[in-house]
């Protein structure tokens, strides 16, 4: 209790806080709310005036339409796969680089990691068919591979995390070394628990990132066995023919595996973490 | 050579033996970044001094992509502005959000985790999403215009018309991305130890006094980095674009990486990529300054 | 002792990943432009030669989607050619484009794809196509090409002397109507732009019934052709979309959206069909395409449409479009490729094109043959297509220039200034052929 700051314990700022909070949180949920509630529509009440806000008929069709048409299982397995690879191994190889980069004196730290930050500031639009001509090159090109290989870290991961360690201080570090530890040690023990908000914060965000992909996958993937979910939708929605609530239907069921694995992450991930730290 | 062992030799050797764990801790990421990143780069930049389609051999022209980029192409200029609008929108009111609602999510409030999803889940999901959600909020017989209309306001062309379109993708990026801010902020305020406030409160330090030397300067690192990766990722803004407006009506809504997408797919790849190496110097000194302010501040 | 084995575990991934890597470190050059240039068109004029005779697998790419008339073909294909195995993958139309922009420039393009007509100026110009001519030995299933095509599909698919694409539909606009408020209104189908603003006018009521039109060339060339005008020059060396022919072409399209009585179909109204079902839509200009999309999408209006000739002012005139199938120099079977071809142009398997996808054959035979030419009861019980054929017959497809795309996105551009009202007809065309004229003169 004591960690709250004093200026939110009169009562009246206390009743703004919530009305702000409640508003807020309700305005950001009225277009999700929106695209659930238009996958239950007949099509013709989808634009109406006044606006329908419950569904009348409530109807299944437009998932119905949407999940006969494509092998939804396969393309969801596909994109838990590699989100799953490319998350673990984030968490590893960033976490690692980032205590190297924010911790640990070596010659060329700082020049490399500046060149890093370079290579964020080329659109991949600009690599994309270089990087095919090297997928093709290792032959690569339509299998897992070319989907986790290249995304193995990201320069965005070890960003995060090297700023998110950067705040340990190192009288931490240093009592740990003494102690015995080697760097790797170090790492483990003492770097690792502290940086655990970083790390949740890290997996959301390359979960998110590798899930919703969309731009490399449909190029490098030929075969309808490696689709992932967003790749799979976009062939559903062919141009002119489909109706606004079945295209809502298909980007609720891209969107409800993400928002599940947040919910879980919360409940599991976020509270014990925070609940750590705030101990620490 | 053996008998007499050269210094510089030497000292590599030991050096690379004395840093071994640092070289190792950032092998993978550095090999990752020269196949995948740097060698791509160069490529480009080489294309960014041709005329190549891809299909015909490259014809080396120098400067000329760039030259023209400058001197002659309108609707470049117009893409430059446009993101230039773009990012001071959305990087003047997205990290704001983030720092406010991460600061009330950081109070002891009841339902927190109900606010926190709210403020999460347009983060968790995708641009392409989102953008398709919008697009259908932005219908000219969609749910915004409809609900306007009940309080007697006439319908707007939010992405027909070039004076708005602009705004509504700001809208919906910022309705977007706000989240990203609120958790790196929050996770950032939490690593903050509670002792430092304890501390503060014992000397008498009221709230204003604990936010300006406490919180503030523990969120600088962060604050260093939601906005060096929101510039640039901005800059880069693209999905929306495509999904949304195609960067119409009348190339309102036409940004950089648009614009060089429009000239990759029109089989252009030098002067798409020399669009992109103006972006990258745009990019480069923005850092550069934005890295320097913050070392002074430091 | 765990951090040890921790740390040896690492060692032993990174020195993994390092020997993997090693193999590509001494690649460099291959991303690297001088590689690029020993692509595809090092390949050009590959010589016709004897039919292949050991196994070989073609890869096909197919972008119709649900209703393709292309995957049905692939069994009795492979069934009536036993050494040809066919690599089928679909995807969309977009992604269609994008897959192929990458591996003409970067991998390995499929021997077998459908293209968009609007896509030809810039991979033609670039020769990203096989000479279907040398490859067939003149003939497409025994018909000679010109014979088998009518004169505008045979323009649609020549460049330079070269037939680049098979035309397995085509595009080109006629008018939809709504003939059941014709009828109960006793409006007269409109057949010149005078009797087009007449008919507009008495059809349209409060937020119902307009004549819909898109800014977009499509659009607005049928207008300029119907004027005696022309995009570019006959030599295609000047622009020449603001002639007098042209503005005043703009100008009669301005004018039915100053009147109130067209809407400008923004991308905020959503898709067309939308306003086809809902009453704002009760004219509008487009391709036999969207007969199938209208029947699959609007079932319920079976009977309320028909079409006709898009009224004109001097001649008729459409765009030429449509799907065409093409094989990539890049392929290594073409031979294969061409049998697949010449097999999905059979009369009977393009009839398929009607009877799946809704979409217009382009082969003369199977545009006359009776399986096409059946009354439609969702046209009012007429034969729909003889309309577009007749379109046909004066129909042009887009210039094949390189900077096509450049002068399309100008000529669009100047429309969407008009219809908002930023500029005057004369003054956004005068822009907009500047722009197009120096891209031209590239």
């Amino acid at each position: 209790m004591s960690v709250q700051p004093k200026t939110f314990r009169n009562s009246s700022k206390r009743i703004i806080l919530y009305v702000v909070l409640v508003g807020s949180s309700i305005l950001m949920m009225i277009p999700f709310y929106w695209s659930v509630v238009t996958s239950l529509k007949l099509e013709k009440f989808v634009f109406t005036s006044p606006p329908q806000w419950i569904p009348n008929p409530l109807v299944w069709v437009n998932y119905i339409h949407v999940l006969t048409k494509m092998p939804f299982a396969r393309y969801f397995a596909n994109s838990v796969f590699v989100a799953l690879a490319v998350t673990l191994a984030h968490v590893f190889f960033d976490t690692l680089a980032a205590y190297a980069f924010a911790k640990l004196k070596f010659p060329g730290r700082d020049q490399i990691f500046f060149v890093m930050l370079l290579a964020l500031m080329v659109p991949f639009q600009v690599n994309l068919i270089p990087l095919y001509k090297i997928m093709a090159a290792f032959h690569w090109t339509n299998t897992y591979l070319a989907l986790i290989i290249p995304n193995l870290t990201s320069i965005f991961g070890i960003f995060l995390m090297r700023q998110f360690l950067m705040t340990i201080p190192n009288e931490l570090l240093d009592a740990a070394r003494i102690d015995g530890c080697s760097e790797f040690g170090v790492f483990r023990k003492v770097v690792l628990p502290l940086a655990l908000p970083g790390i949740a914060t890290l997996i959301i965000f390359t979960f998110m990132g590798t899930w919703n992909d969309f731009l490399w996958p449909r190029i490098v993937i030929n075969s309808e066995k490696l689709f992932t979910l967003p790749v799979g939708l976009a062939l559903l929605q062919m141009k002119n023919t489909s109706n606004e609530a079945q295209i809502m239907a298909g980007t609720v069921l891209t969107a409800l595996p993400m928002i599940i694995v947040f919910l879980f992450m919360q409940r599991q991930f976020i509270e014990g973490m925070t609940a750590g730290a705030l101990k620490g | 050579m053996t008998a007499i062992p050269l210094p510089l030799p030497r000292r590599v050797t030991r050096s690379v033996k004395k840093y071994a764990i640092p070289y190792l801790f950032i092998a993978v990421p550095v090999i990752s970044l020269i196949v995948f990143l740097l060698i791509p780069m160069v490529a480009s930049l080489w294309w960014s001094l041709n005329d190549y389609s891809g299909l015909q051999p490259p014809k080396f022209v120098g400067l000329n992509n760039y030259i023209q980029l400058f001197t002659n192409d309108k609707i470049f200029g117009k893409g430059l502005v446009n993101t230039t609008v773009f990012v001071l929108l959305g990087m003047s009111i997205g990290p704001t959000l983030g720092l406010l609602t991460a600061l009330m999510l950081n109070q002891k409030v009841r339902f927190r985790s109900f606010y926190r999803t709210a403020y999460y889940l347009p983060v968790m999901t995708s641009l392409v999403v989102v953008s398709t959600i919008w697009l259908m909020l932005y219908n000219r017989n969609g749910l915004i215009n409809t609900v306007l209309q009940t309080f007697g306001v006439a319908k707007v062309g939010w992405l027909s018309s070039p004076h708005v379109a602009l705004i509504s993708i700001v809208i919906a990026s910022v309705w977007q991305g706000f989240g990203f801010e609120t958790v790196v902020f929050l996770a950032a305020l939490q690593s903050i130890p509670r002792e430092l406030y304890e501390a503060a409160m014992i000397d008498g330090a009221g709230g204003g006094a604990q936010f300006r030397y406490i919180t503030l300067p523990s969120l600088r690192p962060v604050i260093v980095f939601v906005y060096i990766i929101g510039i640039i990722g901005s800059y880069q803004v693209f999905d929306q674009i495509y999904v949304m407006s195609s960067g119409g009506p009348v190339y309102s809504t036409t940004t950089i990486v648009y614009y060089l997408f429009t000239k990759f797919m029109d089989l252009r790849l030098g002067y798409a990529s020399a669009i992109a190496y103006v972006l990258f110097a745009i990019l480069v000194v923005f850092s550069y300054i934005q890295m320097r302010i913050s070392r002074e501040r430091a | 002792m765990y951090n040890k084995k921790v740390l040896f575990s690492l060692v032993i991934i990174v020195g993994l990943l390092l020997s993997s890597c090693a193999s590509a470190t001494t690649q460099p050059a291959a991303p690297v432009v001088p590689a690029a240039t020993e692509a595809p068109s090092a390949a050009a004029p590959s010589a016709p030669t004897t039919a292949p005779a050991e196994n070989v697998t073609i890869t096909v790419w197919d972008y119709y989607g649900e209703a393709t008339p292309i995957k049905p073909l692939i069994e009795p294909f492979q069934a009536a050619h036993p050494n040809i195995k066919i690599n089928y993958e679909a995807y969309d139309w977009d992604t269609t484009q994008q897959k192929l922009d990458v591996v003409l420039t970067g991998g390995t393009p499929p021997d077998v794809t459908t293209v968009d007509m609007t896509w030809i100026p810039k991979y033609a110009s670039l020769g990203a196509f096989a000479d279907l001519n040398a490859l067939s030995g003149g003939s497409l299933n025994g018909v000679a090409w010109k014979d088998a095509y009518t004169a505008g599909a045979l323009k649609a698919i020549t460049f330079n002397d070269q037939i680049i694409a098979a035309l397995y539909d085509f595009d080109t606009y006629g008018l939809y109507y709504r003939s059941d408020l014709f009828e109960q209104k006793g409006i007269k189908v409109p057949t010149t732009w005078d009797e087009l603003m007449a008919a507009a006018k008495a059809l349209h009521e409060g937020d119902k019934y307009y004549y819909e039109f898109d800014a977009d060339t499509f659009h607005g060339s049928q207008w300029i052709y119907e004027n005696g005008g022309t995009l570019l020059s006959p030599d295609n060396k000047t622009v020449v979309f603001n002639s007098p022919e042209a503005v005043g072409a703009i100008t009669f399209n301005d004018s039915l959206l100053k009147e109130g009585v067209a809407i400008n179909w923004t991308t905020d109204q959503g898709e067309r069909i939308q306003g086809v079902k809902d009453g704002r839509i009760a004219m509008f200009s487009d391709g036999p395409y969207y007969m199938g999309i209208m029947k699959s999408a609007a079932p319920e209006m079976a009977g309320q449409w028909k079409v006709a000739m898009h009224p004109t002012s001097k001649q008729n005139g459409s765009y030429l479009g449509g799907t065409g199938l093409v094989i990539p120099v890049g392929s290594t079977q073409k031979e294969a490729a061409w049998e697949f071809i010449q097999y999905a142009m059979q009369v009977e398997n393009q009839i398929g094109v009607y009877t799946n996808a809704g979409a217009a054959p382009a082969l003369k035979a199977a545009l006359s043959s009776p399986e096409v030419n059946v009354a439609d009861p969702y046209f009012g019980g007429e034969q729909a297509f003889s309309i577009f054929l007749k379109t046909m017959e004066t129909a042009t497809p887009f210039p094949y220039v390189r900077t096509w795309t450049d002068i399309d996105n100008a000529f669009t551009n100047a429309m969407q200034q008009i219809a908002l009202g930023d500029l005057t007809v004369q003054e956004a065309l005068d822009q907009a052929a500047q722009t197009a004229q120096e891209a031209l003169n590239q």
